[in-house]
């Protein structure tokens, strides 16, 4: 017997109906679920090199990687906080601002080394301040992020004047960002470099493995005796630190930064997160999902850009993505794990 | 007492006509036809994973038979939980689906709210679910929220919520496994005065005393086939026991062990916490401690507090192992120094159903499987299917997702997590709710087993012969005190109750 049967809330009301109208359907969902999104990126790429013109173009695809790796720096990141179940942290925008204001404006006065280091202690402490919040507190993740998003945007604001910071010219910094190898940036590298390190921290080492289990069941994990606080700690500190190269990244690529750079890029990451496939209700993922995530995104949202198709519509098609994956997710669950 | 006279010439009320439920490849029931007749309490058993729940969720209409079909009254009832509903078919689950910010009464309606133009009607719906509690004999404040009821009233009120929409039809999933002997006795009752006003009742329960005192009839499922139905004159617990295991079990065959316990391993002191009223207690080596006592009596929280599960109050807590003892501040402290907790709620504190069976497995024993921090993954695989194996697990497969298996077989890998760690002082809480007999019987084996290696051995458990088989010594618990102890020699079912229902005080030498 499967678990199906002894799941089902079956409220009298018929609130429930049985999820087990066809073996096939059910199938179809799981299988949307777990490969969809590989299927459906590939098909992407392929459709766009032949019909969409001058995709498939040097200058293009530099391009895209450009964009997508911010993003997708902070997405691969922000996966171990939804899958430890807290939802986002949405307090990534001020610290991918700060961290480029910091870069910039540091680096101009003190240099390049004292910048990395004042910006990655700011980096920690707002990863402890949101998970020291949240994981040992128990406080709600959106709620709290909310709360560090509005002090951090304040308080940059306040310190950065709402100025411009721009770098010197043929500076380390300019160099960096404008780096490349072949049609690729570094900033791609990067964004690789992170995927495939966080990627190894998920999937083979013991923290990671307590946080997919932390996400599947908390009560459990924490009596199988995993210090769950810790590890909840720890999704934020990453998520921070993914941040603070995000915004290092973002920096260098236009040599310039303010307190606006990355607004919106909260629900960006979410997006490339959420299409991508992983869990909302935590438990289920990972950073090769993020990446596609961010590629499918990345590549539908250039398409529209080169086929002339305005931003609106953009913005439609990415949310009619997430309620797409959503929707599979959550019927996956239903119809069975 | 049931007039079987009356019962036997009764009406048909609801049969399932040769039934047949696929899931996947799996068939859960493969063709069974049963009949229940007006105002009869028809008994339907099995092990668990038999097709009991199967079959009856479809008689409820929540799954449609892929084959055969299910009729009320004659006529073929349509798919959907509502036109069961109006075909006058209640259920209540064996976990309860109950919404604990609302009140008793807005539970009991919930779903069938009256409404004015969209409006609720709190006087009628105050009124309904008054009567429905009057009708079943239960007094429970109509405005008490749920989440501050005892398990055993939430039960009851899950009922009336049933009993409300006046069905014909009432059917129960092991409705008292959560129920002390006292409640039990109550629910039985009612059931066989709703029987005698005409209700027919379908009782699935793994309790067969209780299938013998107020069922007429009674199916026994395995495998999804139907085995036998049988007039409850015509058969006997060995009989049904035989009949649902499929082979000749002997259910009495362990021998008492020898109790040689050693030194004490757990030492508890003083322990105070909501609903725990300065207890002590202490398990040696190689002993197992029962607790035995009403649900509600403060055991589950006792063990929670001792193991820092939940914060306690007061006390103190060592445990001691190889002659070094080590004072127990929170849970992981405990966990650390070898302590093992199968929780009560297997599903939500247990397990996490999502997540494979190596998984579950491999979690408490990750630093184990991991060097510096990086998971050996090729480690991970046999050192489950290793201890997968001792539990006994069927089907063998660690990759499958836990939450596929039965509850007894879920059971066995909560068992088998801890076993991998070796612990010295294992407390478990209810340790074979809601699991058929033969994994029952194995689970026995397996504390057997970990005792006789030496360990602590602690466990909560509302079954009586459970507690009397495995116990050497029982402590009874009533209002957050220890109110007796009993040897293993004079514990018997008569005394654990008079001591947890408020007898008088018994200390054994």
């Amino acid at each position: 017997m499967t678990n199906i049967a002894t799941r089902q809330g079956g409220r009298p009301a018929g609130a429930k109906v049985s999820t087990h109208r066809g073996g096939q359907i059910a199938s179809v969902i799981q299988w949307s679920a777990e490969r969809g999104i590989f299927v459906v990126t590939g098909v992407l790429i392929v459709a766009a090199a032949v019909f969409v013109q001058g995709f498939a173009s040097v200058v293009n695809i530099t391009d895209v990687f450009h964009r997508a790796a911010p993003v997708g720096i902070i997405a691969v990141g922000m996966t171990f906080v939804v899958i430890s179940g807290n939802y986002l942290d949405l307090s990534v925008v001020p610290q991918v601002a700060t961290s480029a204001v910091i870069l910039i404006a540091v680096s101009n006065s003190y240099g390049l080394l004292p910048a990395i280091v004042v910006a990655t202690l700011v980096s920690l402490v707002y990863g402890l301040i949101n998970g020291v919040a949240v994981g040992y507190f128990k406080a709600n993740a959106v709620i709290v992020t909310l709360a560090t998003t509005y002090i951090g945007l304040g308080v940059l604001r306040w310190v950065s004047g709402g100025n411009i910071f721009f770098g010197p010219r043929g500076g380390t910094i300019d160099t960096l960002g404008q780096l490349k190898f072949g049609p690729v940036p570094l900033s791609a590298l990067v964004l690789v470099f992170m995927a495939v390190l966080l990627g190894f921290v998920l999937s083979r080492t013991g923290f990671g493995f307590a946080l997919r289990a932390y996400g599947s069941n908390k009560d459990a994990t924490r009596l199988a005796g995993v210090a769950t606080s810790r590890v909840v700690l720890g999704a934020f500190l990453i998520t921070s630190l993914s941040a603070m190269i995000a915004g290092f990244v973002l920096a260098a690529f236009s040599n310039t930064a303010v307190s606006t750079v990355s607004t919106g890029m909260d629900f960006g990451a979410l997006a490339a997160i959420i299409i991508g496939g992983n869990s909302v209700f935590g438990g289920r993922g990972s950073i090769l999902r993020t990446v596609l995530g961010v590629v499918f995104v990345s590549v539908l949202t250039n398409i529209l850009v080169l086929t002339d198709i305005g931003y609106g519509w953009q913005q439609v098609a990415i949310g009619v993505l997430i309620v797409l994956a959503v929707s599979i997710d959550a019927l996956a669950r239903r119809v069975g794990k | 007492m049931q007039d079987r006279s009356k019962t036997e010439t009764a009406p048909i009320v609801i049969e399932a006509d040769a039934v047949v439920k696929q899931f996947g490849g799996v068939r859960a029931v493969k063709g069974v036809s049963v009949s229940v007749r007006e105002g009869e309490i028809y008994g339907l058993i099995g092990e668990n994973g038999a097709g009991k729940s199967t079959l009856m969720r479809m008689l409820a209409g929540l799954y449609t038979p892929d084959a055969g079909e299910v009729r009320v009254g004659g006529a073929p009832l349509q798919p959907g939980a509502k036109s069961a509903l109006a075909a006058g078919i209640a259920i209540v689950h064996q976990e309860l689906n109950l919404i604990p910010e609302m009140t008793v009464a807005e539970n009991i309606m919930l779903g069938s709210f009256p409404t004015r133009a969209g409006f609720t009607e709190s006087k009628k719906l105050r009124a309904v679910a008054k009567s429905t509690l009057e009708e079943i004999g239960v007094a429970i404040d109509l405005d008490e929220p749920v989440s501050r009821l005892s398990v055993a009233l939430r039960q009851f009120v899950e009922i009336a919520r049933a009993i409300a929409r006046k069905p014909r039809v009432l059917i129960m999933d092991e409705p008292t496994a959560s129920l002390t002997p006292a409640e039990t006795d109550y629910l039985l009752e009612m059931l066989q005065r709703l029987a005698g006003r005409g209700m027919s009742v379908i009782y699935i329960s793994h309790r067969l005393p209780e299938i013998f005192r107020i069922c007429t009839r009674v199916s026994v499922l395995r495998d999804g086939s139907l085995v036998d139905t049988m007039d409850i004159e015509a058969t006997s617990p060995d009989d049904l026991v035989n009949k649902m295991v499929g082979r000749e079990l002997k259910l009495d065959l362990q021998v008492r062990r020898e109790a040689k316990p050693g030194a004490v391993v757990l030492s508890a002191r003083g322990i105070t916490a909501p609903g725990v009223r300065g207890i002590d207690l202490d398990v040696r080596a190689g002993q197992i401690v029962g607790l035995g006592g009403l649900v509600g009596a403060g055991r589950t929280e006792l063990v929670r507090a001792i193991l820092g599960v939940d914060p306690k109050s007061a006390g103190m807590v060592t445990i001691t192992v190889d002659g070094k003892s080590k004072r127990i501040n929170s849970y992981r402290d405990a966990v650390a120094n070898g302590a093992a907790y199968v929780p009560e709620e297997r599903r939500t504190e247990g397990l996490a159903l999502t997540m494979t069976v190596a998984d579950n497995i491999a979690l408490p024993n990750r630093r184990r499987l991991s060097t510096s921090g990086v998971l050996k993954v090729g480690s991970i695989g046999s050192f489950a299917k290793e201890l997968a194996a001792r539990v006994e697990l069927r089907p063998a497969d660690v990759t499958r997702a836990v939450g596929e298996y039965s509850g007894g077989n879920q059971q066995k890998v909560v068992i088998a997590k801890w076993l991998g760690r070796e612990p010295r002082f294992v407390v478990l809480d209810e340790p074979t709710r809601g699991v058929d007999v033969a994994a029952k019987a194995e689970i026995h084996r397996l504390l057997r087993s970990l005792v006789d290696a030496g360990a602590a051995v602690l466990v909560v458990s509302s079954d009586l012969p459970e507690l009397l088989d495995l116990s050497d010594v029982i402590y009874v618990v009533r209002d957050g005190e220890i109110v007796g102890t009993l040897t293993a020699a004079e514990a018997d079912e008569k005394a654990v109750m008079t001591l947890a229902a408020g007898g008088k005080m018994v200390t054994s030498a």
